[in-house]
């Protein structure tokens, strides 16, 4: 689980990186273990990478020891029997396996599920035996020599020290890179993704381009790697790039801490150097390894990394932490206002802002909506009422894109949302709250809010991982704006709590601090109130009437007539998937067919 | 040899070998239902099941049958003891912690046969003789029959296991509902501990009915386990049925693909159809009812 929160001591922890990396030769000069060191910092490189993979958008790969085999035969094959430069070769292998991690992601991560696992164990494989059987290109199971070393002009990287220093560099940037991709739009979005796929990609986060990015990054990561080890070691031999170095690999993932940075980097040194310690144990150093693995997962199953944090130093860390001193003041006029950067939406004063017509929806034999059709009056607060099984959710979920219906058309403003996926119609202005809480339970709650933002705002992948210019000025805004969302729901002094620490309450509120943080244009509660006492209710209500106040068209689905009636502008009645009436709430309370609905009399 | 017996002779090692893959596949959906999760360690209990039958038969000089019993016996405890001494006792029940444990297992499991066994390449007797018999123009290695005749006599006691049994039924709740199942007052840990005493026992007779043919090392377990694996996903991970027909299908399509194409790349051939079919058609040949039951 993703469990870094922003720390704003980061500068401290990488300074200490730096400097344990600087000193390390300080210490010794022995080649054996400087050797040690530079594989260890070569497998960072790709741990890191993977972790990204694993910790923050929830995939695995089995695959990753043939990404770094490849970057390291295409580097070896290009510069001996080519004559390329090392560094164009180092290019070319980044290229061509980011190529292949693309070919393998885009079919298989599309799907839910554990695919991505099945097809990078099966890409390792064959790709391990083609090292093995290409034996006129590849050199065969005996190998591959005579790799030249990387060079500067006419400086070489010739010894364990030059390479220890150029590993390490590539080390620390990697990591650099690493956090500030994570601390940042897209790593929040995959977090977030692997916390709830559904909740994300309402809030605008195209969760399958997502996936396919992370898990290209993270091959590109090991490629480069390969290509280091291939210039290190001069030598490359299949056996190192096998299926068993991929398990190798994701352990180490797994016993630092997924999606913990400084956990894997725990995780890559100990099992790296475990092998080398256990050698003195000879023929019973796998029982040794395997045994320290399983007591390791079983008893520490959040990783080795992440427990000695959580035991030792972080302990009540959020419960320390206090939103920055002067909140801007939530309920002036800046909240919810002109954040947005997409255009106004195109309506005239009178237009609905949803016209529903005829849409139908069955699961299987059950008709779950049946031609219904109604309009969304702009900036006002409807109403979505029913028995239980009426339809309302499935409205909802059709409106935000989630069940694609089956014959009708939605009209939000001017266009047709037809067949537009969830984060589609996130980005043209509609947010949500959901039944069943979907927080992000291992984010902090500011990043749940922050999160919300995501459809209205700009920054990728190398704004992010390279601080390109602009991307401070967006992420300050986000947070800026997110605070007082939290401010307007009363949440502030919670911004660092971890989303699951809140009650159920707290938890609702949080939802609609989430919702309406990115001012979208209409917004959806299902069910805000339920399962809350009357004062928790009360409060829900004043903040729904107040949203309505800044022109935030609302759709809600509620049980508790008492809120609905006192809120409404306009209520609509579904029964069975029909629409049995609509209209004003005066009107409403006194319908036939909506009193012989509820009190289940004959239609 | 003409053409068509020759085909008949590819067929024929491809079914053999195939029935192999079908049993481990067996072992990975068993433990899959009960779980959700891959058992890395499945792969062991082929290894185990070989080395067992090996001291048993030539260091203890049992005879055949009471060797064949009793090696199963030793893996199918030995699967118990896994479930029992790793897979209960987690903290987490995370699939992907789970999964890594049973990696662990699988290092530990392939370090202690080393150790007990040695590196070294080992023979087992065939069950009856190695002279061939000649079935439509093809050789056939009586130990080919017994492989499939044992695995028919497996799948079918497994159909009636799980069909007619109480506790095959209860297996089978466990793994439509574990929580309804405990409602209902099945013990789930004891089925989730048979479901990997039974994979214990199928990976062990998997590997005593094909050293014979194949040869004996501490690590022979991996590769038949890996295709076994892709047999699974061919035939729609989590599906029996799937299982028996992807391990079938991926065993002669492999045997006609290196005795028609190329046998220096035979193996590359299961994996390649795995991928292939993840990325054509993913939930296999048959499907499987839900992929994200957990």
């Amino acid at each position: 689980m993703a469990r870094e929160f922003p720390a704003k001591k980061l500068p401290v922890s990488l300074i200490t990186l730096a400097a344990a990396i600087a000193l390390f030769p300080a210490f010794t000069q022995n080649p054996y273990y400087l050797n040690v060191a530079n594989i260890i910092g070569l497998n960072t490189i790709v741990v890191v990478g993977l972790n990204l993979l694993i910790g923050y958008a929830g995939q695995i790969s089995l695959g990753h020891a043939a990404f770094y085999g490849l970057g390291a035969y295409i580097s070896g094959v290009l510069t001996v029997t080519y004559n390329v430069s090392p560094w164009i070769a180092l290019a070319t292998a980044v290229c061509v396996t980011a190529v292949l991690a693309l070919l393998i992601g885009i079919p298989t991560l599309k799907l839910h599920g554990h695919y991505l696992v099945m097809a990078t164990l099966g890409l390792n494989l064959i790709i391990n035996i083609i090292m093995v059987q290409w034996d006129n290109v590849t050199g065969g199971p005996s190998g591959f020599p005579g790799i030249p070393n990387l060079s500067i002009g006419n400086w070489a990287f010739d010894s364990d020290l030059k390479m220890y220093c150029l590993i390490w560099g590539v080390v620390f940037v990697a990591i650099v890179l690493a956090l500030n991709l994570v601390h940042s739009r897209p790593g929040r979005a995959l977090r977030a993704l692997h916390g709830s796929e559904l909740a994300a990609s309402c809030f605008g986060v195209d969760t399958k381009s997502y996936k396919v990015k992370i898990f290209v990054l993270s091959a590109i990561y090991a490629s480069l790697a390969g290509s280091l080890y291939a210039h290190y070691l001069t030598f490359i031999s299949p056996k190192t790039f096998d299926i068993f170095f991929s398990v190798e690999l994701v352990t180490m993932v797994i016993v630092g801490g997924m999606g913990s940075i400084w956990g894997v980097l725990f995780g890559t040194i100990f099992l790296t150097s475990l092998p080398n310690v256990l050698h003195f144990f000879d023929e019973y150093k796998d029982i040794i390894y395997g045994l320290i693995l399983v007591l390791i997962l079983i008893f520490m199953p959040q990783g080795v990394g992440v427990a000695i944090r959580e035991r030792w130093w972080k302990r009540g860390e959020s419960e320390r932490r206090v939103a920055p001193a002067p909140i801007p003041a939530a309920r002036g006029e800046h909240a919810f206002a002109g954040n947005r950067a997409s255009k106004p939406l195109a309506t005239t004063p009178s237009d609905p802002i949803l016209q529903i017509r005829n849409v139908s929806l069955n699961f299987g034999g059950l008709m779950a909506l049946a031609d219904v059709s109604c309009d969304i009056p702009g900036g006002a607060i409807t109403a979505l009422i029913g028995p239980n099984g009426a339809g309302k959710t499935t409205m909802i979920n059709v409106i935000s894109g989630i069940h694609r219906r089956r014959r009708g058309t939605i009209r939000f403003g001017v266009t047709d949302t037809h067949g537009l996926n969830p984060y589609r119609v996130a980005k043209m202005g509609v947010a949500r709250t959901f039944q069943n809480v979907e927080l992000f339970d291992h984010m902090s709650v500011l990043e749940n809010v922050m999160l919300g933002m995501h459809a209205g705002t700009r920054n990728e992948f190398l704004h992010s991982m390279f601080r390109l210019p602009g991307f401070a000025p967006e992420e300050k805004h986000i947070e800026l704006k997110s605070w007082e969302a939290l401010s307007f729901v009363g949440l502030a002094s919670k911004g660092y709590f971890p989303a699951y620490s809140l009650s159920f309450g707290e938890q609702k509120r949080l939802e609609m601090a989430r919702a309406l943080v990115a001012a979208p244009k209409l917004v959806l509660l299902d069910e805000p109130v339920a399962g809350l006492n009357m004062t928790e209710s009360l409060e829900i209500a004043r903040l729904i009437t107040e949203i309505r106040c800044r022109g935030i068209s609302v759709l809600l689905v509620e049980h508790d007539m008492n809120v609905v009636m006192k809120i409404s502008d306009k209520i609509i009645v579904l029964n069975f998937g029909n629409k049995i009436a609509e209209g004003l709430p005066e009107e409403i309370q006194k319908n036939e067919a909506v009193l012989s609905a509820y009190l289940g009399g004959v239609a | 040899m003409s053409y068509e017996t020759q085909l008949a002779q590819f067929i024929i090692s491809g079914i053999t070998t195939g029935s192999i893959y079908a049993l481990i596949a067996l072992g990975f959906c068993i433990i899959h239902n009960a779980t959700g999760i891959v058992n890395f360690a499945q792969v062991d209990f082929v290894s185990l099941g070989g080395l067992m039958m090996y001291t048993l038969l030539l260091s203890l000089g049992l005879p055949l049958i009471p060797a064949f019993a009793l090696a199963v016996a030793a893996v199918t405890a030995v699967g118990a003891l896994v479930e029992r001494l790793a897979i209960r006792p987690a903290r987490s029940r995370a699939i992907i912690v789970l999964i890594f444990i049973t990696i662990g297992v699988s290092i530990f499991m392939r370090g202690g046969f080393k150790v007990l066994w040695g590196k070294n390449q080992m023979a087992l007797p065939h069950f009856s003789g190695e002279s061939p018999l000649v079935i439509l123009g093809a050789a056939v290695l009586p130990q080919s029959l017994w492989i499939l005749f044992i695995t028919l006599a497996v799948v079918v006691l497994l159909h009636f296991f799980f069909t007619r049994t109480r506790i095959g039924k209860a297996i089978r709740a466990t793994s439509y509902n574990p929580r309804a199942a405990a409602l209902m007052g099945v013990n789930v840990n004891r089925m989730i501990l048979f479901s990997f005493a039974l994979s214990g026992a199928l990976g062990a007779v998997a590997g005593i009915i094909i050293v014979p043919i194949t040869t004996l090392s501490y690590e022979i377990g991996v590769m038949l386990g890996l295709k076994g694996f892709a047999a699974a996903v061919l035939g729609g991970y989590g599906n029996s049925i799937g299982a028996v027909i992807g391990g079938l299908l991926l065993g002669v399509l492999e045997s006609l693909g290196a005795g028609l194409i190329s046998s220096t790349y035979k193996d590359v051939m299961a994996f390649a159809i795995l991928v292939t079919v993840l990325f054509v058609k993913p939930s296999g040949l048959l499907g499987y009812g839900d992929s994200e039951r957990r």
